[in-house]
Formats: structure tokens, C-alpha cells, sequence
């Protein structure tokens, strides 16, 4: 779910505007825009092209991407494929470079011509991917890069296959402290928030709604990605004695702000992460199992999901590459959700083209193992993030009740240590 | 008030890594007038090694430094011979610039590849402990780290002050023509010095993946703030250096305890400006060679 390591991507952002305009140039001069291919032959194989970060600084994400198609295309074919057609995948790699993924896309559609394509990995590589798919009619379905920039865009054939907009992802928990009865809610708020897109932004909706229902906010400070050391900063909330910490986080900063709250021993009565905190493997590791209690963060699957497939999901994927429930990375699940559209589009169809694709997911909600998703025009999705929360070394869903499997542990206990 | 008294402590305690990690910047640029880029890379280095020895044979972060360094030293040792040496002597300072920072990618891609790109922490089991002294916090790693830091620091001290090896050094410092009359080998020197220099950064590796979560691109943020630390203390300095992370460490730390983080990454280039501005060699740079 996170787009992580956000120095590299403004670093390489230079490379993605040179991208852009390249793809913006060859559009122009390209005339008008081609139609996607339509659904192929019975019995000839359904090839699904896509471009995902095996090297580079998305490569661990991006191969859970890559195993995710996988095993959804793995699944299918032991189904005997999509309307009769095996499914074959072509995935090639970008290497997490804006410039290669839209020379990956280009051929994948040109030189491959494959019938369909499924998205990369991050926001920087899908924008100039999505223009690409765009200019030749293809619908793009994203597992990942669900930033304001991409939905700006505005394009119809795009597809973000998560409940909602990335920056959208943390109201869960705003909906959940305003269900609270007036008595347990709390009355004081501290925010922390990493200067990242996908950080500030998902706090700072919490604030506004937190302040709008009376919530005091005693602190609040946006840090830079640089940052090392949030003992300072969290020093500062310690101080103020919040009811409730936002975190604002991406993966670093928010095993920092744990461990520094450990060791200024403050432990509020709920603490909030957007992200870091929602990883099954590696949260546990980085900020210590025992510290791990009660801490609240946002997700759109989770082990024990039982949303539709999700079981069949975690069985193959644990059959496949081993590991449990715990260990399996949720961009893997989006992408096998991205799989599942597909697959859903041509039950309810009997078509698979891409123009098909396009009008089809415009219109209804479409079940898929992060739940029900439906669109905007934009690609935005209209649903909403599942909270979840730490209990005894797992992370289980808590609201919304649809969902839930535990009653939320409130307040936090005390760190562990 | 006690959120700022809080960060002054925190500040002091965290000098004493930054102050580890740039003594051996500074020593490399003493001895051979090196601006080494790769010191960030190879505290990571040092930080990925003690992490290694802990998950999979349990040696203690502190317990693994002996190893770390004599690692360290060796790779610093390799970088030097292969690397630094070959350059000719009148653009060396130049030209080593471009090569230590390829000697930092170069560490970057191997990290990379051996420990993936994913975030990693060494966790043990007092790795969040603290101490309440008057209310106060003392993280019980942070004061480790500070003695640790004295520790070696008085060992590089005792080396380039009471030993053979290290009256070669300062010599080669000072004049190493007149050095190299004297018998002194001044690549060999040379090439210690730049081993030791890595040395001091796997010690302070093993601190920093305790104190820090890390990643192989970590090296980045933290090569600017050890350049501003010992161009702060006086390029060469050690002295200076352990100074010019006591200040810049502090300095941080009080500004975003009281003010705001984005002002604090701001803060020590903004008290690096003013110091040159009085003393352009920093505080304890001088214009003769020599001032190890």
C-alpha cells in the first residue's frame, strides 16, 4: 500500500517530467488514438502485459506485485482460464524508472501486443504508464500509485484497485473515534507528520474532522523525510500529554516515532500510523513485538480477510512461496484484487477487451478481496480503508463492524519496553 | 521548558555517534587531504554487519564492533589501494571526490543486493530502555553510545599521540616530504589512516542501526550532516569534530524540541553559515597542516 522511500522518487523526479513530455510528444504527434484490441479468439491466450520494479528502490514491492499477478494468473489457469483463453502474463522490468516503464508500456502494446495491461508499482512509474495505456485505449488497472497526482489526470481508462485514494486512507479512524460514546472519546490530539504525499496529507484529513467534532489539537508539526531522529519531536507531544496520537507515517518514521515513545516512556490512550504500521512482518521486527499493542493503522487487506477470494488467496500464496497469513504483503493482495476485475468483467460480460473493461468497472461495485470497489470518473475509488489495530501480535480488523473481528482495545495499554 | 531540557539531552547523547562517525572523516582528511563521500556508506556498512551478526548468531550490537571494524578496516584499507592510490598527487583532492562517491554507490548497490532495499532495525532487548533521572529520559543505548564514543575516541587520541604509528601520521600530515626523508611510508600511512577511518564508521554503525531504522540509501542524509560537522569543527580536527557534533547535534535538537523539525535540518547549516562567516577554517581548523 505505501510508496515508499520518497527520496529516490524526487530524486528520479526529474526523470518522470522528461517522461511524461516524451509520451506527450509522441501522443501529438501520433494522430488519432488507436482502439484497444477487442477480446481474441476463443482458445488463444489471453496475454496481459505489465511493467513492475524487480530492480531498483520499488523492488521489493514490486516483486510482490509481480507474485500477486502471478498467482491470480496461476489461479485462472488452473480454472481453465477467462472465457476459454489461458492466461498468459508478460511482465517486464522497469527497474523503478519513470523513463523505462514508459518504453516497457510502449512495448508491451506495440511490439507484444498484448490484449490487456495491468499497472506498476508507485505513483511516480504509474502516471507516465497510465498516459501511455491511455493513448491506446487500454484500460489500466493500478494495485498500486493511488497519489492526488494520478486521479488529477483524469483519465477514464484508469483504474486504482484499493478501497480509496491513498490520502483518504486514515478517515477510518476518524470515523471510528467519532463513533466512540462522548466519554471515551478523547479530548486532546497530538499530530506528527512525515512532509511526504502520502503521510501529511492522510493526518491532516483526521485533523480537520477531529477539530470540526471538538477535539483540541495541543501539537502539531510536519517533519522532513530527513529526519533521523524523532526523539525531539516526540519529546515535544510526550510533554503536552495527547489523548490521542495521529501519526502521519510512511515505514522509517514510524518505527521512530514507536521507538522513541518507548523510551520516553509515554504511552497515549490510542496511537494512530498511516502506514508502517499496517505491515504484518515487518512492524513487529522494527519496533519490538511487545511495543506492537493496541497501536491502530489502516488497511485494505489483512490475514483472516474474509472478503470474496481472499481466503483462496492467502491458502495459494502461502502454498506457493511459503511463509503464513502474517507474512504475506499487501501489495501482493492488490494486485491478485487487480486480477480478480478481470475475471469478474468477463463472468458478467462473457466479454475481455479493454473497451468492455473501461465501461464495465464505470458502473456498479465489483467484488474483489479488499472488498467491494467502484470508481469515479477519475479512477478514484469511493470506498474506504479497514482499521486495524495490533492485539497480541496480530493486526485484526476493528471497524467498521462489516468487517470487524475484535472488539478494539481501548485505551492503548502501556508499552512493553 | 522540560520538552527543551528533554532535547538537550537527547542532543548531547547523540553527538557522541555523529562525533564517532565524523572523527573518522576528519582523520581521513588530515592524513591525505580526502573529502571521503563513502564515510555515510560505510557507517551503514557497519550498520548492516551488526545486524547480520545479531539476527543470525545473536552477538550483541556493542559485542560485534571488534569484528565490524576489523571488517571495516579492511574494506577501507582495499577502497584506499585500489582506489585513492592510483590517483596522481597534485589533483587527488579533486578527483577523490568523484571517486569516494562512487565508492558510496558502489557500497549502496551491494547493500542492496545483499539485504534487499527494505527497512532494517537491530532490536534487542534493551534497545528501548530508558532511565528516568528528574523526570528526564536517559535512553540507555544513547549514553552507551556516548561512552562508546569517548572510548574510541581516546583511543584514536592515544594512537596519534603516544604511538609510533601515529607520530608517522601527524609527521605525514605536517610535511610528508620531509616524512618520506625520514623513512616514513606515507601510502602505507596512508592507507591505515583510511582504514581507521572506516574503522570508526562501523563502530558507529553498530550504534546507529540501535538507535535507527536503515535502509541502503540511508547513507545520503547522513554524509551531509557528517560534512557539515567537521567542516564545522575544522576540516582535519578531531577535536573539532567531537565539538561540531556537540553543537550541531544540540543545536538540532532544541530546535525541533521548541520551534519545528523543518526548522531543525535547517539549523545546522544555518550555524555552520555563521561560523564560517567568523572562522572560515571552522572552529579549530588552522592554515598550517597539521592540525590533527
Amino acid at each position: 500500500m505505501t510508496d515508499h522511500n520518497r527520496l529516490w522518487q524526487i530524486r528520479a523526479g526529474a526523470t518522470a517530467v522528461a517522461a511524461i513530455a516524451l509520451v506527450a510528444g509522441c501522443a501529438s504527434k501520433g494522430g488519432g488514438s488507436a482502439t484497444g484490441p477487442s477480446g481474441g479468439a476463443p482458445g488463444k491466450a489471453l496475454v496481459i502485459g505489465a511493467s513492475v520494479s524487480l530492480t531498483g528502490d520499488f523492488s521489493d514491492s514490486g516483486k510482490a506485485v509481480q507474485r500477486g499477478y502471478q498467482l491470480w494468473a496461476d489461479t485462472m489457469n488452473a480454472k481453465g482460464g477467462i472465457l476459454g483463453r489461458k492466461v498468459q502474463l508478460k511482465i517486464v522490468n522497469d527497474a523503478s524508472s519513470p523513463s523505462q516503464v514508459v518504453t516497457n508500456y510502449q512495448n508491451l502494446i506495440n511490439k507484444d501486443h498484448v490484449d490487456l495491461t495491468f499497472g506498476p508499482f508507485s505513483t511516480l512509474l504509474t502516471i507516465p504508464a497510465s498516459q501511455v495505456a491511455k493513448r491506446y485505449g487500454y484500460a489500466f488497472l493500478a494495485p498500486a500509485g493511488g497519489g492526488p497526482k494520478v486521479f488529477a489526470q483524469k483519465l477514464n481508462n484508469f483504474f486504482f484497485v484499493q478501497p480509496a485514494p491513498t490520502t483518504q486512507s486514515g478517515d477510518v479512524f476518524a470515523a471510528y473515534i467519532l463513533s466512540l460514546p462522548a466519554d471515551q472519546r478523547p479530548k486532546t490530539a497530538a499530530y506528527a507528520e512525515l512532509d511526504d504525499p502520502f503521510a501529511a496529507p492522510i493526518a491532516e484529513n483526521i485533523r480537520q474532522k477531529f477539530e470540526a467534532a471538538g477535539i483540541k489539537t495541543v501539537y502539531k508539526q510536519v517533519y522532513p523525510s530527513e529526519t533521523a531522529d524523532l526523539s525531539p519531536v516526540m519529546g515535544a507531544i510526550a510533554a503536552k500529554h495527547p489523548d490521542v496520537i495521529v501519526g502521519g507515517t510512511q515505514n522509517q518514521d514510524a518505527y521512530g516515532q514507536i521507538k522513541s515513545l518507548v523510551q520516553l516512556k509515554f504511552s497515549p490512550k490510542f496511537m494512530f500510523q498511516s502506514n508502517g504500521a499496517n505491515s504484518p512482518l515487518e512492524y513487529p521486527d522494527k519496533v519490538g513485538r511487545a511495543n506492537t499493542e493496541g497501536v491502530i493503522s489502516a488497511a485494505d487487506w489483512f490475514p483472516g480477510s474474509t472478503a470474496a477470494g481472499s481466503a483462496d488467496f492467502t491458502a495459494v500464496y502461502i502454498k506457493k512461496y511459503g511463509g503464513t497469513a502474517q507474512s504475506v504483503d499487501d501489495s501482493s493482495a492488490e494486485a491478485y484484487a487487480t486480477g480478480q476485475l478481470i475475471e469478474a468483467v468477463a463472468a458478467k460480460t462473457h466479454k475481455i477487451d479493454n473497451a468492455t473493461i473501461i465501461s464495465s468497472l464505470h458502473s456498479g461495485s465489483w467484488p474483489t478481496l479488499l472488498g467491494n470497489l467502484s470508481w469515479s470518473s477519475d479512477g478514484a475509488p469511493n470506498g474506504e480503508f479497514n482499521l486495524v489495530q495490533w492485539q497480541k501480535g496480530k493486526l485484526v480488523p476493528i471497524y467498521p463492524a462489516s468487517v470487524s473481528q475484535a472488539t478494539p482495545e481501548a485505551p492503548k495499554p502501556n508499552w512493553g519496553g | 521548558m522540560h520538552a527543551l531540557i528533554q532535547g538537550i539531552i537527547l542532543g548531547i547523547l547523540t553527538a557522541g555517534v555523529y562525533a564517532l562517525m565524523a572523527s573518522g572523516q576528519t582523520l581521513i582528511f588530515g592524513i591525505m587531504k580526502v573529502v571521503n563521500l563513502a564515510q555515510g556508506a560505510m557507517v551503514i556498512l557497519g550498520a548492516y554487519l551488526a545486524f547480520q551478526l545479531f539476527t543470525s548468531f545473536g552477538i550483541d550490537p556493542f559485542l560485534a564492533i571488534p569484528i565490524t571494524t576489523v571488517a571495516l578496516f579492511v574494506v577501507g584499507v582495499l577502497v584506499q589501494l585500489l582506489f585513492l592510490r592510483p590517483l596522481r598527487s597534485d589533483d587527488r583532492s579533486e578527483l577523490s571526490l568523484l571517486v569516494t562517491f562512487a565508492v558510496a554507490l558502489l557500497l549502496e548497490g551491494i547493500m542492496s543486493v545483499i539485504w534487499s532495499t527494505s527497512d532494517r532495525s537491530i532490536n534487542t532487548h534493551y534497545a528501548n530502555s530508558s532511565w528516568t533521572v528528574f523526570g528526564y529520559q536517559i535512553t540507555l543505548v544513547r549514553l552507551w553510545a556516548f561512552l562508546l564514543s569517548l572510548f574510541a575516541l581516546g583511543l584514536l587520541y592515544l594512537l596519534l599521540n603516544r604511538t609510533r604509528f601515529g607520530r608517522a601520521i601527524r609527521a605525514s600530515v605536517q610535511n610528508p616530504e620531509s616524512a618520506t626523508l625520514l623513512g616514513v611510508q606515507s601510502e602505507r600511512v596512508s592507507a591505515i589512516g583510511f582504514g581507521l577511518g572506516a574503522a570508526t564508521a562501523a563502530a558507529a554503525g553498530s550504534v546507529y542501526g540501535l538507535l535507527y531504522p536503515f535502509n541502503s540509501g540511508s547513507h545520503y542524509d547522513l554524509i551531509s550532516r557528517l560534512l557539515s560537522i567537521v567542516i564545522l569543527g575544522g576540516l582535519g580536527s578531531v577535536g573539532g569534530a567531537v565539538i561540531g557534533a556537540l553543537v550541531i547535534s544540540v543545536s538540532s535538537a532544541i530546535v525541533a524540541s521548541a520551534i519545528s523539525p523543518i526548522w531543525s535540518e535547517m539549523t545546522f547549516f544555518i550555524v555552520l553559515l555563521l561560523v564560517l562567516l567568523v572562522r572560515p577554517r571552522g572552529l579549530f581548523g588552522t592554515a598550517a597542516r597539521g592540525a590533527i
